[in-house]
Parts: structure tokens; C-alpha cells; sequence
């Protein structure tokens, strides 16, 4: 069983390394949907995906901070992207999945409809944000280019940077 | 204590604190004899205690860190190697220095001590000879560079208890031939190795007298401990065994053996502390979730043997937290003396610079704050205090006129009240003027002409806290900028402190700063509001009490009530908060009076849970700031409560529209929407059992309309709570697990749009006290099983006011 399962493995770290062969050049996101639309962030920046749990709302804030949660003794705020997108709230279903993001002493958990999958994108198949969306002010890193479609890297960085 | 006291225990926490890094950094130069850096650090120490010896004229310490200091300079200029033997040599020299400070801090002199042979030893060290010489001049040298713990304390004992056998004819070495000083070393060397022999008899007997005497100061470092001198340099075996009982034994052991005045103290980063602040704040959060099943565990299992054993526990468990952050709070405090001071000199340049007499009284210099704290209103009271000398007292000339002595005297005194801290600022000099204080308001804008008129003179005084506010004409290199002040209350309101102020013209004024003692952990009243829980920081509640609704009267828009003798101005917390009202409002709510120094309000709340402790938690970056709201607990069921901003929630209370108490409940609203067909009807079936729930829904089918299930009261509610359906009837089954009929019931007639909603209760309960229940909570038919699906068809479609068209 656990030769099998070595086997496997080398054959997907040898079907990796033949796809992508600096390593360093590589960068490896956590895609997401959110509406109709694939996000994604740098795997490193995720400290952990969690399904929803109760949280309190907070007052006095933008409709998509829906609030708090305790993250093993830490009070740690949640944000809705599809509010935050401007979509339409939708209710949490099996799918709907908190992602919890870092950055330096920034923490935040966001609300997400689905994952989909840890992606490694070649650091060359990244574009940078179109032209409409570039600036300070986007939260848009990049665009990454894959075979059937392209994701959007989002900037964890403004995402958790308080804008209101 | 005398200024030459106070002095002393410095240099001697100082010294020793010195030599205990020293003993680390001396083990390490061994195996690394060129690092210039502990050289340097080493010899800083020699330096900084030749310096400090030398003001404090103890001769004889002085003389010895001299010599040091020479070898150790050398050393650290690379003019000399540092070999084991010389090594040694340092070794000796500062165990004596240890012996030294030993009797400075016993008897406040050094005499008794000879340091003459290890003098002579560093001057060869010096010369260079030291590593020809020494094996010769150092008998215990060689064992105590194999490091036999033992020897070294001993050595150390030996050294200190020696009877200046050649006190005072200190040999001039210098001049000496090397016959000579082979000579001098050889007679030395004996006369030690005599010393050497007695002492050991000596002490073997004093080792079993001290047994009788204390045995829990135990272990093998007694006989040391008892010998007082050699107490400090016991620690250093016993850490470099890296044995912590037996070093906490000997520490323990030492201020029991003596009456000594140095402070019993170490030095701790307070980063270390704030840790285990934070642990402790973990504790209580995982107490008081402890309590919480401990309560829900009594309900579930009444009267069982176990929970006996359990509520024990629990309680223990409570009384030691409490305890232990007693405890720890405790370490973190200061006397407030600190801050205190230095008023004095402050007093005193200010009575200077302003030509005023000022005399400063100081009370309760020992009254201890957390430390953060102390940090925190340092400036606060530098500000009020600056102020009373400058606004507050008059010039002698005025005083005399008066008839008040010439000299002002202010009064700073430091309390406990409670769980508060109250520092206290009086003068004796002109008091605050009200209407002045109004006047110069107005001419600055900061109040309106009606909020003048309106005004409280505890208001009134309050004004002096403003930003911009300054009654100085004339801006003074003292005050009168109109910044001081505000920043005053900032600070004190940052520490959750609270500022009263009282004050009669031409008696004096008198401010309060009350403060709580600590800030990470409080006591909270926690209350509810619709679903919502809040704490309130307890320092601030005056006091709760219970209205009906037709107690409050809206004046001028806003709503007040009557309270004893004054009118409290009310707000809803659900107003503040933006809280939606799902539930329907009961016919009582809670008013809870909250005070700040001299305003109050009171804040309506749906229902009070209770009074807990709480630990405060920051929002962290991404939310801090929110108005109203001054951090987050989390609450025995793991969820996060927030708390609420007392001081801001004042302020937002002016601006807040007040929603009439009694709202108008859109009641139904959403329940009575036209049925076209039979599917549009959507009943609930709640019953724990498939086989039940199949039953109901295959006696149900016929009728056409929606059926919803769920498997007991919890999922129920659920349902219920998304909104995804309209419900026109609930069949709900009693005895279900999680959440049972009954409670299910109740919860359901909180919601204003559930009100009416009918809940038939479907169960194989028959008793009369069963129904009696089924009634009080709420349900309007009672069906028991065995039931046919006629009947129970015949009353669903009664209470959903079935149309009869629609059966097919």
C-alpha cells in the first residue's frame, strides 16, 4: 500500500518537475470561487480554512464585515468577499469554507462560496493586472494564465488592510 | 531610610545583579578566552563596582576592583592571555568581591576581609608573571579550575570568614625582590591552607547545628546558606548544576537566615509578565467555560452522585484562578511612589518660575497600580498638577488678602476604593468659577448659549477637559495653551479611569482620578439584546432596574424616564448598535444606569444575563476604533462578545435618533400572502423519529401542501431562522433530543413574525399537566398518538385556514 502510494507520488513529483522545472520560478496559490469568478491567493499567506462556525456580528462597520469569530482565543474579524465584491449575499451552504489569511500581524478570516484547489503556476504565467485595475487601490496582483482559464491573484496585503 | 541608605541598596541590587551575569560570562570565557566582548563585559563590572565602591568609600572593595580592573584591562587590550590560571586568579578576586558586598550589605562596611593575598596574585597577573606564579601562590586554585562546585563555595567561605590575619600591613610588593615575594607568597599560602583546615571543622559543626534549626531550608547547600556571607555565591553551584529546586531552596533559604535590608528582588522582562498575563487571561476564559458545562451538566443529571465530586472540583478550580491572577496581577504592580516622586521638584521649580508659595503633600505613596498604568498617568498628573499651581493657586499677595495662609498647599494623596485606585489632587487655592468657566466656553465655541444654560456645575467644571478650552489669559510658559487638560482625560479614559471633579470658589479644588487596577481582566455586567449578548464594564453600572414601557417619556425627541429624584435620559442599546429587532420586545425592558464622573445614561437592554468576568481582547488592527465598542471577551461557550465603550457610547447617545420603545410590530406581515394553490401552504413537521415524521407526511400528502422536516427543536429553529419558507403550521413532536417541543415552542414566540404562527403538538404525552405545558408555551392543538390522518389533516387544515377549493 505504501509502495503504491510512493510510486504515485514519484510520478506526480516527476510529472511536476518535467511541467516546471525551476522551482523556485513556481508559485503556489489556493484558488477559490467566489460568485462566478476563480480567485486565488499564495498558499503561504493562508494560516487555515476552516468550516463556518457562529460568529458575532459587529456594529458600526461596512455590511461586509460580518463580524468576529474566536479562532482558538483569538478574536479574529470575518469578511464577506462577495459582499466585499459587490455581490449579492448568499446564504453558507456545505461549501461555503472561512479562509483565514496573514499577513505580519494582519489576521482575517474570509468568507468564500467554494475552494477548488491548490494551484503551482509558473511565476512567467502570471500577468499583471489589467490596466483598469492596476494602482494602489486594487486589490488585483495578477492574473495567472492556465491552460483552460485565467484566475486572478488577489493581494492579500490590501485585502486585509482596513478601508473604511 | 537616609539618601546614603537608599544609595547603598542600589549599588548593591545593582552590584549583585552584576555578578550574577558575571558568573555566566566568566564560565563561558574560559572556553573562549579571546572573546573581547565578555572581557569587556567583565570588565565593566570590576569598573562599574570600583566606581560605585569608591564613592560609597568602602577602601577596601575599592582597592580589590582596582587590581581587577588592571588585570582585566590588560587582558582585554590582548597584553595578556587569559590562562586557567590567571583564570583563577579572577576567579578568587571576584568571589571576594561577592564576600565583600556579602558583609557591606550585613554590616554596611567592609572591613573583616583581607583581599591583600589576592591583591598580590592580580599584581603578578598584571606583570605578566601570573602564569609562572600562580600554581604556586593559588592552593585552591587548581581545584577549583576542574570546577568542583563544592570546593568553590568553600572557597568562598574560607575566604570571607578570614580574620584579617594581615590587616593593614599591606607589603609593598612592588619593591619586594623575587626571594622576597617567594617568601611572602609562601607565608601567605600557609597561613590559608591553616585558615583552610579550621575553617572546614568549623563549619561542619555549624552544618549540624543548622540542621536542628531549619530543616526545610534543606539540602546540601545548608551549611552554606547558614554561614551568611557565602549565601550569594551558593546560587552560583547550584545554577551551574542547573538544579532549579535546590537553587530556589538556597534563595529561599538565604532571606530566612537574615534580616537583611537589601530588597529581595529580580528582575524580570516585563515582556515575561505580560505572557503570562495573557495565560492567565486564557485561564479564566477556560474557567469560566468550565462553570458553564459544570451548570449545564447539574441540569442534565439532577441529583446524581458524580456531580458532587465534579461541583468540587470546579470550584477549586475557580478559587485558584482567581487566585493565581490575583497573583500575577500582583507582580505586575508598582507602588505609585514612582510616579509620585517626582512632584516634588516639580513643586518646587514651579513655585519658582510662577512666584507662588507652594507646599506638596504626598499621602499613600505605596499604593500599588499595574504597571502599565503607572506608565499611563505619569502625564495626566504632571498636567493637573502643573494646572493647580498655575489657575489654581493665587500669588501670596491675593492668599494674604484672603485670609488664607501665604503658602498653597496641594495634596496628592493615592487610595484604594474598592477594585478602583482613586488619586486624589487637591488645592487649597481659588476653585473653579462656573460661570467663567461658561463665559470662556461660549467665547470659544465649544457649547452652544442652551447647552450653557442647561448645564450642571459638575458639568460645568467639566468644560476645563474640552480641547481648546483655556482659562489662562495670558499663555504662560506653564499652562494656559488649552492642550493639558484634554489630554489629561484622554490618558485617564485610555486606563478606563474615570475624572471627578469637585470645587468652591475660594476653598479649593479637589479632582479624583479613579482607576482600575488592572486592564486586562473586569468585572462585566452582561446583557441582551434581542439575540445580541454585550458586556459592560462594571466600574461604570450604577445600577439596573426594570421598567414597563409606559414609565419612559420622550422630551424634545429623546426618550427619559424617571429615576428616584432625576430625569435619566434613555437610550436604546439596540439604537447604538444597529441591531435589527427580530424578536419581539417583551412588555419589560432593562434600564442600565451607567455613570462617568458626573453624566449618566441610561442604556435600555431587552434582558441582563448576569455579572461575569471577562477578558479583554483587541479587535486587532482591521477593526479597532469602532465607535461604541471597546474590545471583545470570549464568553464561556466559545463565542465572542463584545464590549461596550462606556465613555464613547455617552457621546454617541446625543446623537442617536431614539426608535420609539414600543415599536410597531409588523406582525404577520410576512404570513399572510395570497394562496393560489395548495403547494403555497408550507407546514413543518419536527419529530426525532423518520418513522413518525413519514406517518405525518404521508397523512398530510393529500392535502397538496409544502411539507418541511426536521429532526428535532434546534434544527427547527433553524429552519426557521433562514427565512427560506413561510411556515403556515408547525406539527412539532414534545419529546425530542437537543431541544424538546416545549422549548422549541417558546423560543418560536419570541420572533414577532413566528408569533402567531400555530404549533400543533403531536405526541404520545397524555398527562394533563403534559397539556397544561403544551398551552403554557404556546401551542394551539394537542393531538395524541395514535392519531388517525383524518383527523390530523382535518386540523392542520384548520389552523392554515385551508382553502376547501383546493382539495382535489
Amino acid at each position: 500500500m505504501s509502495d503504491k502510494l510512493k510510486q504515485i507520488i514519484k510520478k506526480q513529483t516527476q510529472k511536476e518537475n518535467e511541467n516546471l522545472d525551476h522551482a523556485d520560478d513556481v508559485v503556489q496559490l489556493v484558488g477559490f470561487i467566489i460568485g462566478d469568478e476563480e480567485y486565488a491567493v499564495p498558499i503561504l499567506s493562508i494560516q487555515e480554512i476552516i468550516k463556518p462556525f457562529p460568529w458575532t456580528r459587529v456594529p458600526q462597520v461596512p455590511k461586509y464585515i460580518v463580524g468576529v469569530f474566536n479562532m482558538r482565543g483569538a478574536v479574529i474579524p470575518l469578511i464577506d468577499l462577495r459582499l466585499k465584491f459587490g455581490l449579492s449575499p448568499k446564504k453558507h451552504n456545505e461549501d461555503t469554507r472561512f479562509i483565514v489569511m496573514r499577513e505580519g500581524d494582519d489576521i482575517a478570516g474570509f468568507v468564500i462560496d467554494r475552494l477548488t484547489m491548490a494551484i503551482r503556476i509558473k511565476k512567467s504565467d502570471i500577468g499583471p493586472a489589467p490596466d483598469t485595475a492596476s494602482g494602489d487601490e486594487t486589490a488585483i496582483d495578477g492574473v495567472g494564465k492556465q491552460a483552460d482559464k485565467i484566475i486572478t491573484i488577489l493581494k492579500v496585503k490590501k485585502l486585509l488592510q482596513r478601508d473604511f | 531610610m537616609d539618601e546614603f541608605q537608599e544609595i547603598l541598596q542600589d549599588f548593591l541590587v545593582e552590584s549583585f545583579e552584576l555578578i550574577e551575569q558575571l558568573d555566566q560570562d566568566l564560565v563561558e570565557l574560559e572556553t573562549r578566552p579571546d572573546d573581547l566582548e565578555l572581557l569587556n563585559r567583565i570588565f565593566r563590572v570590576a569598573h562599574t563596582v570600583k566606581g560605585a565602591s569608591s564613592f560609597l568609600n568602602f577602601d577596601v572593595l575599592t582597592h580589590l576592583t582596582h587590581h581587577m580592573e588592571d588585570v582585566l584591562n590588560r587582558a582585554r587590550h590582548g597584553e595578556l592571555i587569559i590562562s586557567p590560571n590567571i583564570m583563577d586568579v579572577i576567579l578568587e578576586s571576584i568571589d571576594l568581591m561577592t564576600a565583600l558586598l556579602n558583609t557591606i550589605r550585613d554590616t554596611s562596611s567592609d572591613d573583616g576581609i583581607d583581599v591583600s593575598g589576592c591583591v598580590v596574585r592580580l599584581d603578578l597577573c598584571t606583570k605578566g608573571y601570573g602564569d609562572a606564579e600562580a600554581p604556586a601562590a593559588q592552593p585552591a586554585a587548581p581545584k577549583a579550575a576542574e570546577k568542583v562546585i563544592e570546593e568553590v563555595a568553600e572557597e568562598v567561605a574560607e575566604e570571607v570568614v578570614q580574620e584579617e590575619p594581615s590587616s593593614g600591613d599591606e607589603l609593598d610588593y612592588d619593591n619586594m625582590g623575587a626571594d622576597e615575594l617567594e617568601a611572602e607568597i609562601e607565608r601567605l599560602l600557609k597561613e590559608r591552607m591553616a585558615e583552610d583546615k579550621a575553617k572546614r571543622a568549623s563549619k561542619l559543626s555549624s552544618a549540624s547545628a543548622s540542621k536542628e534549626e531549619d530543616d526545610d531550608s534543606g539540602q546540601e547547600y545548608e551549611p552554606i546558606a547558614n554561614v551568611p556571607v557565602a549565601v550569594t555565591p551558593a546560587r552560583k553551584p547550584a545554577s551551574m548544576r542547573d538544579d532549579s529546586d535546590s537553587m530556589d531552596d538556597a534563595r529561599a533559604a538565604a532571606p530566612a537566615k537574615k534580616q537583611s535590608t537589601v530588597e529581595q528582588t529580580i528582575r524580570v522582562d516585563v515582556k515575561r509578565l505580560d505572557h503570562l498575563m495573557n495565560l492567565i487571561g486564557e485561564l479564566v476564559l477556560a474557567k469560566n467555560r468550565l462553570i458553564k458545562i459544570n451548570d449545564d451538566v447539574e441540569e442534565r443529571y439532577e441529583g446524581e452522585s458524580f456531580l458532587e465530586e465534579l461541583n468540587q472540583v470546579v470550584s477549586i478550580v475557580s478559587i485558584v484562578t482567581t487566585d493565581l491572577q490575583i497573583a500575577v496581577m500582583k507582580t505586575r504592580m508598582l507602588p505609585i511612589g514612582k510616579v509620585f516622586n517626582k512632584f516634588p521638584r516639580m513643586i518646587r521649580d514651579l513655585s519658582r518660575e510662577l512666584n507662588k508659595k507652594i507646599e506638596l503633600e504626598i499621602f499613600g505613596e505605596d499604593t500599588e497600580l499595574d504597571k502599565s498604568i503607572v506608565e499611563e498617568i505619569g502625564d495626566p498628573l504632571v498636567h493637573i498638577i502643573r494646572n493647580s499651581c498655575d489657575h489654581g493657586i493665587e500669588i501670596p499677595e491675593i492668599r494674604l488678602e484672603q485670609g488664607k495662609s501665604e503658602t498653597g498647599t496641594i495634596k496628592l494623596k493615592a487610595y484604594n476604593e474598592g477594585n478602583q485606585i482613586v488619586i486624589q489632587i487637591d488645592d487649597d487655592g481659588k476653585g473653579l468659577d462656573v460661570e467663567m468657566l461658561k463665559r470662556k466656553s461660549l467665547e470659544k465655541g465649544l457649547i452652544t448659549e442652551k447647552e450653557a444654560d442647561n448645564m450642571s456645575d459638575k458639568e460645568a467644571f467639566g468644560l476645563i477637559f474640552k480641547p481648546g478650552f483655556s482659562t489662562a489669559t495670558v499663555v504662560t510658559n506653564v499652562s494656559g495653551r488649552g492642550v493639558g487638560m484634554d489630554v489629561v482625560k484622554t490618558n485617564i479614559e485610555k486606563v478606563n479611569g474615570i475624572i471627578d471633579i469637585d470645587s468652591e470658589i475660594g476653598i479649593g479644588t479637589s479632582m479624583k482620578l479613579k482607576i482600575p487596577l488592572t486592564l486586562a481582566i473586569i468585572q462585566a455586567l452582561l446583557v441582551g439584546v434581542q439575540e445580541e449578548h454585550y458586556a459592560i464594564p462594571l466600574a461604570s453600572v450604577l445600577e439596573t432596574v426594570r421598567i414597563s414601557k409606559d414609565e419612559v417619556y420622550t422630551v424634545e425627541g429623546r426618550s427619559v424616564m424617571r429615576l428616584r429624584e432625576d430625569v435619566l435620559s434613555l437610550v436604546h442599546i439596540g439604537d447604538i448598535f444597529e441591531v435589527e429587532r427580530i424578536l419581539d420586545s417583551s412588555e419589560y425592558a432593562y434600564v442600565v444606569v451607567l455613570g462617568l464622573g458626573t453624566s449618566k445614561l441610561g442604556l435600555i437592554v431587552d434582558t441582563l444575563v448576569g455579572q461575569e468576568e471577562i477578558v479583554i481582547k483587541s479587535l486587532g488592527e482591521f477593526l479597532k476604533g469602532i465607535d461604541g465598542i471597546a474590545g471583545a471577551t470570549i464568553r464561556g461557550d466559545g463565542g465572542v462578545t463584545l464590549i461596550v465603550d462606556v465613555v464613547a457610547i455617552m457621546d454617541m447617545a446625543k446623537h442617536v435618533k431614539a426608535t420609539a420603545l414600543i415599536d410597531t410590530t409588523s406582525d404577520a406581515a410576512m404570513l399572510t400572502h395570497e394562496k393560489t394553490k395548495a403547494s403555497d401552504y408550507t407546514v413543518m413537521i419536527v419529530d426525532d423519529s423518520k418513522t413518525d415524521r413519514t406517518i405525518m407526511r404521508k397523512a398530510l400528502e393529500p392535502l397538496g401542501v409544502t411539507l418541511v422536516e426536521a429532526g428535532d427543536g434546534q434544527e427547527a429553529l433553524a429552519i426557521l431562522k433562514q427565512g427560506d419558507y413561510n411556515f403556515d403550521a408547525m406539527l412539532v413532536d414534545i419529546e425530542m433530543p437537543r431541544m424538546d417541543g416545549y422549548s422549541l415552542a417558546t423560543e418560536i414566540k419570541k420572533y414577532n413574525r413566528y408569533k402567531n404562527l400555530p404549533l400543533i403538538a403531536v405526541t404520545s404525552r397524555t398527562g394533563k399537566s403534559d397539556r397544561m405545558r403544551g398551552v403554557e408555551s404556546g401551542m394551539v392543538e394537542y393531538i395524541t398518538k395514535p392519531y388517525s390522518s383524518d383527523y390530523l389533516m382535518s386540523v392542520v387544515q384548520r389552523n392554515i385556514n385551508f382553502r376547501s377549493e383546493f382539495l382535489k
